[in-house]
């Protein structure tokens, strides 16, 4: 049995300094190169490459396809061309988030679903009423992030020239390879063959050694995230697996900006309608270098929320969290205070106070 | 405007009776019909000529308050039919009103003591479950006692009190009607169900119409003056804003209307006549799951005489079933689309009391076989005739077979719309806004779990309640 690996893995090994590896989706990939903050700084000021085949993407066709989306996701995919994309969630029959990514119409009848975490049970028995065909892609992927991107694109011989929320098939000498801008940094995303992964990473990597582009981990890209305020599933929320579940709510996620409530035909529109949420998402700074993952927010002397993923932003110099919190304690500026837990260099609980910051805690990458 | 205020899906007893109730509040109502004839599974069986061969022998839960309200004018053949258990041994068993303890005795000394305490508890328990099942809003009733029942199977509950394989494997037919296994968990439900209704004022009667059940439907239709359209296939139901708007037929014609009540299946009306999808996913996955993998065969064969068993009325029902097992036997067998060995069935001479049914002289046998194969081809449909011929020449060696016909439960379920679902166990201690509504407002269900009219009734006030 070998080791399940994206086609990039064994450019990812040799560089992979401190052998530091974590599974996502059933897949190994490189957790830190070298040190995560230095790659997280260069994903915001230079330029990055980043394995992002653990993504999980499902093709969709039929005539009926359309519809089904309709149903299916909480925007209305019908006004898309080929070759445009959008964000939007899927929802339980109780209105409870069960995934959230984007939607890429390819053809006619032909759609690109891909997202953070799977739920092909969910998705593969729906479409089988409207008798669309679901199939899982396999294909390679790599991200390109920060503000030299589109110059390294360029250098490699790439026509960059790509609107956000796009993709664009192109031939790229002897490589048909697939150009998209799906992702949250302002970056693009090169999708390939598995077969040439490894000519594709060295391809972009001998074009990047000017601009100083290095890979870097997932460890990184989960700090980029936390900067731009997203709340991913898994690591943040436990998506509704269950189809009557009415948690996570969209709002609870700060997601209910990716919902049209006057597309009416969606999955869980009624409920989501009907629900009364009293919590939204908010970005915390703490006045520490200490994390303060999943603990509680005091605000006045009572409990008023708890944080998400904490991490340590190299660009903000701080910890930072998200938090769900009650909405009258959420407006931007409102002191909370945070029980910090015990840790090796802290044996104590502690109180550190946290400001509530509106997100994103920092724009994307800035794009020249 | 609309076409009409209230479009009533299905010319069944349900369907008429919710258009009744309707007209009766002023609203204009629509009823359209898929078949050219009404009545759905109280039509007759095509079955040569000057026979009336009914596909509902017996009725069992005529709601009584409707045949009040709409003073539908009705005759029974028998009223009180008892149901009798066929032995391959010659000692038939009969549960007569009074004499059963008597017949009981012959197989069993012990079961004929507990059946007295039986019929006290399964009555008492039975009583309980009226007030989920007979009027609406009767809900504060505590169900507490009816709780342990949700994961009982119908074998443990009779083999909690009886010894004797006649006694048990009789009783235990009443709880196949709903497409469970006698051993699966909640099985035990319907046989409580059975017995909290009643006919002609008597608590778990079972009786049959003079005429047929066809001559329900005539004493609807004599007290309901409503739009009838026969030939009227609804192919969807259109939603507006949330709201049902009316349906479209498959002439391509729409009636508008703000109120739908659909007496077609549970499943049939959420996730085949409603937009793909529209009931949620999640709740049309279940209805999919729910999907009955056995059925119920009608067999009906014209005899030159009336068959006589050893001691038994001939109006009753008479059930075959030798033992608890020959049911689980039957079970898998029809699960994996073979007929049963041992053919379970419960069979009526409805010619008996009702000599209208047939022509001087002859008289028919009905049989509803189950649990059977959904679907069955030429060969096996004869096969079938041929046991069920063989099951009965056994007990009455000079039976004369005049002619035969085999309905198999597709056949049933395309021709005359019966349900296709298994009976939802959560739904028997549900209450009737569980039962009938939908996520969809406007859009009300009668058809399931068809206590003959009631839930049509109180769709009907439900509707006219939610609009007023």
């Amino acid at each position: 049995m070998s080791l399940r690996a994206t086609p990039f893995h064994a450019r990812a090994a040799a560089a992979n300094r401190g052998n530091d590896w974590l599974a996502r989706n059933g897949v190994t990939l490189a957790r830190v190169y070298d040190d995560a903050n230095e790659e997280a700084l260069a994903a915001r000021f230079r330029c990055a490459l980043t394995d992002i085949s653990w993504r999980w993407r499902v093709m969709l066709e039929g005539p009926r396809v359309v519809e089904f989306l309709g149903r299916l996701v909480t925007r209305d995919v019908s006004q898309l061309v080929p070759g445009e994309a959008l964000k939007a969630l899927w929802l339980s029959d109780g209105g409870g988030v069960r995934g959230v990514g984007a939607i890429a119409r390819y053809g006619k009848e032909t759609f690109l679903l891909i997202s953070a975490a799977s739920d092909s049970g969910w998705i593969a028995r729906a479409a089988s009423r409207f008798d669309v065909g679901i199939r899982e892609i396999g294909e390679g992927g790599l991200a390109l992030i920060g503000p030299h991107a589109g110059a390294i694109l360029q250098a490699a011989g790439i026509d960059f020239t790509l609107e956000p929320l796009a993709l664009r098939k192109t031939f790229w000498r002897g490589l048909d390879v697939t150009l998209s801008r799906f992702g949250e940094h302002g970056g693009y995303e090169i999708w390939c063959d598995a077969d040439d992964g490894l000519v594709v990473w060295d391809r972009l990597m001998r074009a990047g050694a000017p601009f100083g582009l290095q890979p870097v981990g997932t460890q990184a890209m989960d700090i980029l995230d936390l900067e731009a305020g997203i709340a991913r599933p898994i690591r943040d929320y436990a998506p509704a697996r269950d189809g009557d579940a009415k948690t996570p709510t969209p709002k609870s996620l700060g997601l209910e900006k990716l919902i049209d409530a006057s597309h009416e035909a969606f999955n869980g529109h009624g409920a989501y309608l009907a629900m009364q949420e009293t919590r939204t998402l908010l970005g915390l700074e703490l006045d520490s270098v200490a994390l303060a993952p999943f603990t509680p927010l005091w605000y006045n002397g009572q409990i008023v929320g708890h944080t998400l993923t904490s991490l340590y932003s190299p660009a903000l110099r701080r910890a930072i969290a998200l938090a769900q919190i009650e909405i009258f304690a959420s407006r931007p500026g409102t002191q909370l205070a945070v029980t910090l837990s015990p840790s090796a260099e802290n044996p104590a609980f502690c109180n550190v106070t946290a400001r509530g910051t509106g997100l994103p805690f920092l724009p994307a990458p800035l794009q020249p | 405007m609309s076409d009409c205020d209230a479009l009533v899906i299905g010319g069944g007893v349900s369907g008429l009776t919710a258009a009744a109730y309707l007209a009766r509040a002023g609203l204009r109502v629509i009823v359209a019909e898929v078949r050219n004839k009404l009545g759905g599974a109280c039509e007759s069986i095509p079955f040569g000529e000057s026979f009336h061969a009914p596909l509902t022998q017996t009725l069992y839960a005529l709601d009584p308050r409707m045949v009040k309200e709409l003073k539908l004018n009705l005759k029974f053949a028998v009223r009180d039919m008892a149901l009798a258990g066929l032995r391959a041994d010659g000692k038939h068993i009969v549960f007569s009103r009074d004499g059963a303890a008597r017949s009981i005795a012959v197989h069993s000394q012990a079961d004929a003591k507990a059946w007295k305490r039986f019929r006290r508890e399964l009555f008492s328990l039975a009583r309980d479950m009226r007030a989920l099942w007979w009027e609406e809003g009767t809900l504060s009733v505590s169900h507490e006692r009816l709780e342990p029942f949700r994961r009982l199977s119908a074998a443990a509950f009779l083999d909690s009190w009886f010894e004797s394989d006649a006694l048990k494997a009789t009783l235990a037919f009443d709880a196949t009607e709903t497409g469970l296994s006698l051993f699966e968990p909640g099985s035990a439900l319907p046989l409580l169900w059975r017995a909290s209704q009643e006919m002609c004022g008597l608590q778990g009667a079972v009786a049959a119409f003079a005429g047929g059940p066809q001559s329900l439907v005539q004493a609807l239709l004599e007290a309901t003056k409503v739009d009838i359209r026969t030939g009227a296939s609804v192919s969807r139901i259109l939603i507006a804003g949330g709201a049902v708007a009316g349906a479209e037929l498959v002439s391509g014609e729409t009636i508008t209307a703000p109120i739908v009540i659909s007496s077609a299946a549970r499943r049939r009306t959420l996730n085949e006549l409603l937009p793909t999808g529209a009931i949620g996913f999640a709740r049309a996955d279940s209805m999919d799951r729910a999907l009955a993998q056995t059925g119920t065969a009608k067999v009906v064969l014209a005899l030159s005489a009336l068959p006589m068993f050893g001691g038994v009325p001939t109006t009753g029902r008479f059930v075959l079933a030798e033992r608890l097992e020959s049911y689980a036997a039957a079970h898998s067998a029809a699960r994996a689309g073979r007929l049963p060995d041992e053919l379970i069935l419960e069979a009526t001479t409805p010619t008996a009391a009702d000599s209208s049914l047939a022509p001087i002289g002859q008289h028919l046998l009905i049989a509803s076989v189950r649990p059977v194969p959904l679907a069955m081809n030429d060969e096996t449909k004869a096969r079938l005739a041929v046991k069920v011929i063989a099951a009965f020449t056994r007990h009455v060696p000079g039976m004369h077979v005049v002619a035969s016909e085999v309905l198999t439960p597709e056949e049933i379920s395309s021709r005359y719309g019966a349900q296709d679902s298994k009976m939802n166990i959560a739904q028997t201690l549900a209450s009737w806004d569980e039962r009938l509504r939908t996520p969809i407002s406007g859009l009300m269900l009668c058809g399931e779990n068809v206590v003959c009219g009631r839930a049509g009734r109180i769709a009907a006030a439900m509707a006219i309640r939610d609009k007023t």
